[in-house]
Formats: structure tokens, C-alpha cells, sequence
């Protein structure tokens, strides 16, 4: 009834207009009787309007009382609330510091995240209409994606009715010159549509012409934005430079804007023209995108290209393989990302629940001493919606200080953890502190201000007044105590349910970092190049630069064994290819790991039979092939093969630059013992070693075992490698123990995230209980003091204290408890080697939170035993 | 005649308007007017616009609602009505006069 007129007064002051209308209307009704009355009392009509006039006054000077009425009161009555709410706020700095504190935290750490939420999930990607653009796949079978042929991709190419822009993207590695250091970027190759896929126009010049992927074109290259900024000094006649890519110059023709492109790993964009030889259908090789026509539908397109696959028939010889059209956006989130940003957010929501909590336990224990003043408030004619009013207006000023202070939060932890972050997330995913992330924020303060505000002022306010009065002269503890503990308990519970998740979670990453990577980790470090094709053409040259680099880097002092590979242990292989065995139909699929004959040894993989790769295995000597335990496992259960060294099997190995991918009869010569090819928690796939001097790669990685710390090493690493080809620049280096750092990120981060929000929550949920025990102390004194007169020893009050705490921990534990069972479900896909309800996690979680709790309580209850029981008496009497 | 008429005492026509809706039931503006202007029998010099400031003031209060209703001149107006605050605030506001009136007749008496 009061909240109703309250609310009534700020709707008059919105509606302002209607409420104008509405006097109008009533004066104009007014006059019309006074009008009609003095008619009937023989007026005549003049006189009687003049008449209806005169009773009236003055019009327009009742308007402005009746505006000022509806109005001014309001605002006044507002502008007080806000002054008495500052000064109160003054008047106890410290309630005032604490709150906001604590607010500022919930709503920082939740905005932050939001941000996250939102650039990651919620938010279109930054592109024009960005449903219509889709990946294209071939499906081998209906669960597989695969990459597509030349001739399939031109296929493709020609469905313009379905496609406005179809384009391949792949990654290339180019050496660019800039000063005296050769540096290595990071780039694409892609179809002169590339850049109407995303509907991406250049900045400066032009993005790729028609016909500049066709053979012959003069070769061109686009650049990102932070590229122009930093390589080029954001050189306005940028369009009048070339770039040399691998030694070949390209004319710049454009520079993209600012914004997604520049969270790509690629710098630059050339155009893909395709080689006479790769217009085949045997090398799946090529990433394609596309955008639809407007208008047109996903399952138009992909009925449009189950038609083209039918029309193509036996052209394709896999007779299953199928045409899939998928929207872009679908994999762009990885699902571990997907969970692990849920699961943040929703630890993140439960620490401003928590906080909440507090700020409204503070509340509620301020309200009780503030009982006294609100009974005299009352006494002396407040309104019970005054006093709402009043105390909801200074929760309103605590909210918005920690709403603001919780964005300047947000912001120092964007700024802080986007490094971190953002190598997880998605390029087009844009951290930032926008307006739609803001008005999150806002819509916080607001929850925080129902959740905090109202109950503590109905509480308040709404208790029996001359009691009320009675009860705070004398100190008694009031009838909010027992709402209190209920908030403590519930506050207790909900840590604990955090506790129990990152209990869960650090023990799945302890059990991630005690797996064994099969490979020396300490003392290696590694590093990449790329061959570019002018400086080595042929698999020759290749070949005679890998034997010269090793034998250099072993002579590097310091240096105790290096090897040259395709690919570093922990990062996944990239190639997979079937070994088929002579005289059976089923094939194994295995992963193909090109390695020169030191690999072995520089890792200290054991060779468990036969022999590894050796010096001898060169081009032109018979192909031969190591395998791992697992690949040897396969063959023993699947194919009945016990002892495979020695056996001879078929296998596709991919050519060197424009030579094409052939298939080979290799003997496989020894098995070595497993190593971590994917990451730790992927079971051990079966991996084929070919040697690197038979299958030569360009995209090599170079690996160094150290005697003392590896990085030292990196100098004479460095000058060995420029004395072999002093043009060739090195990337990525890394310690191996940098690379398996890496490789458990997506379980590291969650991990230490929920981790610290677990301990926040728990600090939290102590400071509750520490509040609500050291109020209780004091509203008992008088109480201990008796108790303390009739014989009690400090011991005892102590331990009554601590008795109430346990009794609140153990409910809230319980509770706890059943909210982990319930929750941790949702952790099962992040965990690794440990179960949902991992006993000894759990356990752990209450004893750390009993732990604190009880920690929290005995700083009251110390004081509770100091109370000497004369002054308390003394006091009260 | 106009020589007799005394303004409305400061502070009395919140309690006049209250003491009227409370006899006489849900009314519209101009009638709590005429009644006003009746009971007081021209003693009293009332601008009738001013009574529409007296109202929003205690609707607000919570004292009075507002219901829409039909004007015997068939227009549609807002009907005033005592809510239970306000017969409460009622019963207060009569006590306090009558205090102060009898305090001040006893200041009076003693006087003379």
C-alpha cells in the first residue's frame, strides 16, 4: 500500500504529461458545473461562466501548486534520502568501505566475465549478415570432416546461384625481411573472393580483383592493420611499397581495418594460384568458406550440393564421400572452451551471490542497531514508506559506488587477464568494456540493490514500532539473528559447493601433469623454420640442409644432441594416412611423423625392437618406417600381426613442394615406445616414424637437448643455424617444458580461475560468519556477563561460541554437499582421471572450509571470554 | 457580504477535505468544492482550484485514491475517496486540533 504510493510518486514524475492532461480535464469538468449550477441560480450564461471563473482563482497558479505537489516533494524527498544515505554512509566509513569492497569485487569479476561470455557467445561475429557464411566440407562418412580437392573446390566454385563467395583459406609461413633480422609471419592463402566472404572491405586500397588467383597474375598481397602498424610505421604510401615474401616481391595493394583480422595469427593474405599438377582429386588439401546468396537457405545449399554430389558420381572415386555445408560460427567455439566459460560464469554469479549475501547480512546487523532510530523516525510521524524509502535510497548510493567501482574492476581485470585469455578464444571474439557489457553491469546493481536492499529495510522497518523501541533501548539481540545465520549458512553452502569444484578440478590437473609425455621434457628446447621453395627446390637440398644443421648445432657448446622432425611431441600430428597391409581389405589409420635419425635419441624414446631411424635410410635406400607400441598393439589385435618388424605395408606419403603425394611399400624396421603425439589426457594414438631424408618437409621444427639451462643455449643455437643459411629465420622457440605447459592451458585456466573464485567465495563466507558471531557477542554480553557471575570459565564461553559456528558450518556443509553432488556433474567433461564425486576432493573441501570457518569464529569468540562481568552488568542496569 | 468571509486557516484544508470525503463518500472535485463552500455557509472565501493541489497532496500521502467515474455532465472525471490511512490520519488530525483549539481557548480564557 505504501510501496504503492511511493512508487506512484516516481510515475507521476515520468508521467508528468499524462498527469497535466488529466488536471485539464478535471478544471474543464469543474468550470462546466459551477458553469451549469449558476445557471440554474439564474445566471445568465456570461455572468454564469464568469461566475464558475471567479469561484475558481487563478488557473494557472493552481496548476503550478498542483505540479509542484506531484513533483518537487519527490525529488526532494529523494535528494534528502541520498544526503542522509552519504552521511550515514560517513558516518561509518568502515560498513561503507567493506560493502562497496565487496561489491565492487561481484560486480567487477561478473562483468569481466560477461565480457567474455558475450564476445565468445552471445555476440553476432563482427561481420555483415554473418549467418549467411558457412564452412563446405567433404564427409568421408556422415561423422567426418575432411579437406577438399582442387578440381572438387572448382566444382564448388562454380555454383554461383548458391554462393556469392566461395573461397579456400590456408596458412603459410613466409620469411620477410625487415632491417638486418630475416623475421617469419604468419600468413594465408586464399581465393581472390576471400574478402567478400566476410564482406570485409580494405582500409587503405583494395582487398584482391577478379582473376589475381588466376596463373600468370602479377603476385599481390594484402596486409592486416597491426602488420602496416608495426613492420611499416603505419607508412601512409604504404601502396607504393612491395613485400618480400620469401624473396619474392609483392606488390601491397591493401591494408584491412582494424579489428578481427588482427587477432588472426595471419599478417597477410596472398592470393592461392593453383599449380597445373594440384588440379587433381587425390591431394585433399584445401579449408573452404563461403558466403550464401541473400536469401538463400543453409538447406537449400545443402540440398543444392548433395545434387552436384549426385551429378558427379564415379568422377570422385570415394563412392560415400558426401558435400557438407556447415555455418561458420559452429567452430569457431571448441566445446571444452564452450563448458569452461560456462563454468567460470557460473562460479563467477555464485561469488556475487555470496557477496550479496554479506553486503545484506552487514545490512540487516546495521538495521538492528539502527532500530532505535527508526522507532523515533516513526514516533515522530515518518511514514513506514519514508523509512523504506530512506534505507532502500542508501542502499541505492552503496550499489551504484560499487557498481562503479566494480567496472573500473572489470576493466583492470580485462586488461590484466586478456593476454592470458585471449589465446583461447576465438579471433573474432572482441574483449571489451562495450555498452552491452555495461548495461550487464547496470542490470547487477540493480539485482544487487533488490537482493541487498530490500529485505534488510522491511526488516527494519517493519518491525513493531514501540517494541522496537524497547528492545534496542535495552540491547537485546532482535528477531533478525536467526535471518542472519540462515544467510551465513546459505553462504557457507554455496562455498563450498565452489570449493568442491576446484577441489575436483586441481586434482584432475595434478593428475594431467603426473602423466608421462614418453619424452624428455627438461633441457630441450625447440624452435621452427620453413624452407622456403627458391632456396630449396629440390627434396635434395632439403635433405642435405637438415644433416648440415644437426651436425652444426651438435658442435654449439652446450649443446648435447639435436634432430630435425615434423612436429613437436604434445601438439598433435597433422599428418594421418592408412597403412594397408598386403592381403587384407581393413587398413590401419595412423599418424605419419616425418623424423631425421636423432630424434629418437634427443627425446630418450627407448626403441623397444628392431631398430630406429637411421643414417642410412636416405633417399633412394630402401623406405622404411618405425612404429610406435600402440600402432604395433593395432596391428597384433586387429590384423594378427605379433611381430611386426620386418613386415612391409603401403602407405600414402605426401611429396615435397609440387611433387604429388605417392604411394609407397615401406618395411617397418623397429617399434619405439609410446609418445604423447596429442595432448596428455588423449589417449596414445598409433604413430607411423618415416625418415625425414626419404619424405623431406618444408615446415620443419628443430630440437636441442642442452646440458645446462636451454635458453642460454638459444645464442650459439641461433648463430649455428645462420652459418648453415644465413637468411633462414627461426620461430617459436620454446622449451619443451613451455610446450607442455601449453598443451594443458584449456585445463589450467578453468582450473585456477574456479580455483580463485572458490577462495574468494570461501573469505566470503568466513567474513559472514565472523560477522554474524562477533554481533551476537556483542548483543550478548550482558547475557555472558550473567553467565560468567554465576561460575562459567572463559573455556566454556568459548567454547559456547565456537558450538553456535560449528552448528551454522555443519548445516551449511551439509547443504554444500548436496548442492556439489548436484553441480559437479556439469565439471565431468573437464576433468581428467578423476570422477565427478571424487571422495578425497570432497572431503578436502569441507575440511578447508570447516577450517577457516572455525578460524573466523574464534576471533569472536576470544573476545566473547574477555567480557568482564561486572562492567557488562553495570552497563545494561 | 464579503466583509465576513475569512480565508481557509493555513494548514485546515487537508483536514476540511478528509472530514468531507469521510461523511459524505467518494466525490469529484467540484463537489467536495460546493460541499466545502455549503457546510462552511459563505463564511469561508475558497478558491475552488485550490482544493485540486490540497487532493494531490494527499493522494500521495496515501490519504485519498483516485477512481474514474462520469460528471453529471456526462464527462469523465476522477472521483475521490478516503482510504483507511487516511481515516486513520483523520482521527489524528481531528485530535490535534482539538488540542491546540482548546489550548489555545484556555491561553484565551486566562487572558481575559
Amino acid at each position: 500500500m505504501k510501496l504503492r504510493f511511493a512508487a506512484g510518486r516516481l510515475l507521476a514524475l515520468v508521467r508528468k504529461r499524462r498527469l497535466d492532461r488529466e488536471l485539464d480535464g478535471e478544471i474543464l469538468a469543474h468550470l462546466e458545473m459551477a458553469e451549469i449550477h449558476a445557471m440554474a441560480a439564474g445566471l445568465s450564461p456570461e455572468d454564469a461562466r464568469r461566475e464558475a471563473r471567479r469561484g475558481f482563482g487563478g488557473i494557472e497558479q493552481m496548476k503550478e501548486d498542483h505540479r509542484a505537489q506531484r513533483s518537487v516533494r519527490w525529488a526532494e524527498n529523494l535528494l534528502r534520502d541520498v544526503r542522509y544515505g552519504v552521511a550515514a554512509l560517513a558516518r561509518d566509513p568502515g560498513f561503507a568501505a567493506v560493502t562497496i569492497g565487496l561489491l565492487a569485487l561481484g560486480i567487477g569479476a561478473n562483468t569481466a566475465m560477461f565480457s567474455i561470455v558475450d564476445a565468445v557467445l552471445l555476440k553476432p561475429l563482427p561481420f555483415p549478415e554473418p549467418e549467411r557464411m558457412v564452412r563446405l566440407w567433404e564427409a568421408p562418412t556422415p561423422t567426418l570432416h575432411n579437406n577438399t580437392t582442387t578440381l572438387t573446390f572448382l566444382d564448388w566454385k562454380r555454383q554461383g546461384a548458391i554462393f556469392e563467395a566461395l573461397s579456400v583459406e590456408e596458412p603459410v609461413r613466409a620469411a620477410v625481411a625487415t632491417g638486418a633480422d630475416a623475421a617469419r609471419l604468419s600468413g594465408k592463402l586464399v581465393s581472390a573472393d576471400y574478402f567478400n566472404v566476410f564482406g570485409v572491405k580494405a582500409r587503405i586500397g583494395r582487398t584482391f580483383a577478379l582473376g589475381e588467383d588466376q596463373p600468370g597474375a602479377t603476385p599481390v598481397v594484402v596486409l592486416s592493420y597491426s602488420l602496416w602498424q608495426t613492420q611499416f610505421g603505419a607508412d601512409p604510401d604504404i601502396l607504393k611499397r612491395d613485400l618480400a615474401l620469401d624473396g619474392e616481391s609483392h606488390r601491397i595493394i591493401g591494408v584491412l581495418p582494424a579489428g578481427s583480422f588482427d587477432r588472426d595469427e595471419a599478417r597477410f593474405w596472398k592470393p592461392l594460384i593453383f599449380a597445373p599438377d594440384e588440379l587433381n582429386r587425390g591431394q585433399h588439401w584445401l579449408h573452404v568458406i563461403g558466403r550464401l546468396r541473400a536469401g538463400v537457405s543453409i538447406e537449400q545449399a545443402r540440398a543444392n550440393m548433395s545434387m552436384l554430389r549426385a551429378g558427379l558420381g564415379g568422377v570422385i572415386p570415394q563412392k560415400n564421400l558426401a558435400f557438407a555445408v556447415d555455418p561458420f560460427a559452429q567452430f569457431l567455439v571448441h566445446d571444452t572452451l564452450r563448458r569452461s566459460i560456462y563454468l567460470a560464469f557460473g562460479a563467477v554469479l555464485l561469488v556475487l551471490l555470496i557477496a550479496c549475501a554479506n553486503v545484506a547480512n552487514l545490512a540487516l546487523a546495521k538495521g538492528a542497531t539502527r532500530r532505535k532510530e527508526m522507532a523515533i523516525r516513526a514516533a515522530l510521524g515518518a511514514g513506514r514508506a519514508r523509512l523504506i524509502g530512506q534505507l532502500l535510497t542508501e542502499s541505492l548510493v552503496l550499489c551504484l559506488l560499487g557498481g562503479v567501482a566494480g567496472v573500473a574492476v572489470a576493466y583492470l581485470l580485462l586488461h590484466a587477464a586478456a593476454p592470458l585469455v585471449v589465446v583461447l578464444l576465438p579471433s573474432t571474439a572482441d574483449l571489451s568494456l562495450d555498452l552491452r557489457v555495461l548495461a550487464f553491469a547496470a542490470a547487477a546493481v540493480m539485482t544487487v540493490l533488490v537482493l541487498t536492499g530490500l529485505l534488510p529495510s522491511l526488516q527494519t522497518s517493519f518491525g513493531k514500532l514501540p517494541s522496537s523501541l524497547n528492545l534496542a533501548a535495552r540491547g537485546s539481540s532482535g528477531s533478525n539473528a536467526a535471518v542472519r545465520r540462515t544467510i551465513v549458512i546459505a553462504e557457507v553452502a554455496v562455498s563450498v559447493v565452489l570449493i568442491c569444484g576446484a577441489a575436483l578440478l586441481f586434482k584432475s590437473l595434478a593428475k594431467l601433469q603426473q602423466v608421462d609425455a614418453g619424452v624428455r621434457i627438461d633441457h630441450v628446447i625447440t624452435m621452427s623454420a620453413d624452407l622456403p621453395a627458391t632456396a630449396y627446390p629440390t627434396p635434395e637440398s632439403a635433405a642435405t640442409f637438415y644433416e648440415a644443421v644437426v651436425e652444426r648445432l651438435r658442435a654449439v657448446p652446450g649443446v648435447e644432441q639435436a634432430s630435425v622432425s615434423l612436429d613437436l611431441p604434445l601438439q598433435g600430428v597433422r599428418w594421418g594416412e592408412w597403412i594397408s597391409l598386403g592381403g587384407v581389405k581393413e587398413a590401419l589409420l595412423v599418424r605419419v611423423k616425418m623424423v631425421d635419425p636423432w630424434y629418437f635419441a634427443t627425446l630418450e624414446i627407448p626403441i623397444e625392437s628392431g631398430r630406429g631411424i637411421e643414417d642410412r635410410d636416405r633417399a633412394g635406400a630402401p623406405p622404411v618406417m618405425v612404429i610406435n607400441q600402440e600402432a604395433a598393439r593395432h596391428l597384433s589385435s586387429r590384423f594378427d600381426i605379433a611381430h611386426p618388424v620386418g613386415k612391409a605395408v603401403g602407405i600414402g606419403l605426401p611429396g615435397y613442394g609440387p611433387i604429388p603425394e605417392s604411394l609407397v611399400r615401406v618395411q617397418i624396421v623397429g617399434v619405439i615406445r609410446n609418445e604423447r603425439t596429442g595432448g596428455l589426457h588423449e589417449p596414445v594414438e598409433p604413430v607411423a616414424y618415416v625418415p625425414l631424408a626419404q619424405v623431406p618437409r618444408q615446415d620443419i621444427s628443430l630440437l636441442v637437448r642442452t646440458r645446462s639451462g636451454p635458453l642460454s643455449a638459444m645464442s650459439g643455437i641461433r648463430e649455428a643455424v645462420r652459418q648453415v643459411d644465413p637468411h633462414l629465420p627461426l620461430g617459436g622457440v620454446r622449451t619443451m617444458e613451455q610446450v607442455k605447459e601449453q598443451s594443458m592451458l584449456w585445463a589450467k585456466q578453468p582450473t585456477w580461475v574456479v580455483g580463485a573464485f572458490a577462495g574468494v567465495a570461501a573469505l566470503m563466507a568466513a567474513l559472514g560468519l565472523y560477522g554474524v558471531l562477533a554481533h551476537a557477542v556483542t548483543e550478548q554480553r550482558r547475557e555472558i556477563g550473567i553467565r560468567m557471575a554465576m561460575g562459567a570459565r572463559p573455556g566454556d564461553v568459548v567454547s559456547h561460541t565456537l558450538r553456535g559456528a560449528l552448528a551454522m558450518l555443519l548445516v551449511g556443509l551439509a547443504v554444500g554437499l548436496a548442492g556439489a553432488f548436484a553441480l559437479t556433474r556439469a565439471l565431468k567433461s573437464l576433468l581428467f582421471e578423476v570422477s565427478a564425486l571424487d571422495p578425497a576432493a570432497l572431503a578436502l573441501a569441507c575440511v578447508l572450509m570447516t577450517l577457516v570457518g572455525i578460524l573466523a569464529a574464534l576471533i569472536p569468540a576470544s573476545r566473547a571470554a574477555g567480557v568482564d562481568p561486572m562492567a557488562a552488568l553495570r552497563d545494561e542496569g | 457580504m464579503s466583509e465576513h468571509k475569512t480565508d481557509v486557516p493555513y494548514g485546515t484544508l487537508d483536514l476540511l477535505i478528509l472530514k468531507t470525503l469521510d461523511t459524505m463518500g467518494p466525490m469529484h472535485g467540484y463537489r467536495i468544492a460546493r460541499r466545502i463552500e455549503q457546510v462552511a455557509e459563505n463564511l469561508l472565501r475558497l478558491n475552488q482550484g485550490s482544493i485540486y493541489p490540497a487532493l494531490m497532496r494527499l493522494e500521495e500521502q496515501g490519504w485519498i485514491r483516485t477512481q474514474w467515474g462520469i460528471s453529471e455532465t456526462k464527462r469523465k472525471v476522477k472521483f475521490y475517496s478516503l482510504t483507511r490511512a487516511g481515516a486513520k490520519q483523520l482521527s489524528v488530525a481531528v485530535a490535534n486540533w482539538e488540542r491546540s483549539t482548546a489550548l489555545v481557548a484556555r491561553f484565551l480564557e486566562a487572558e481575559s
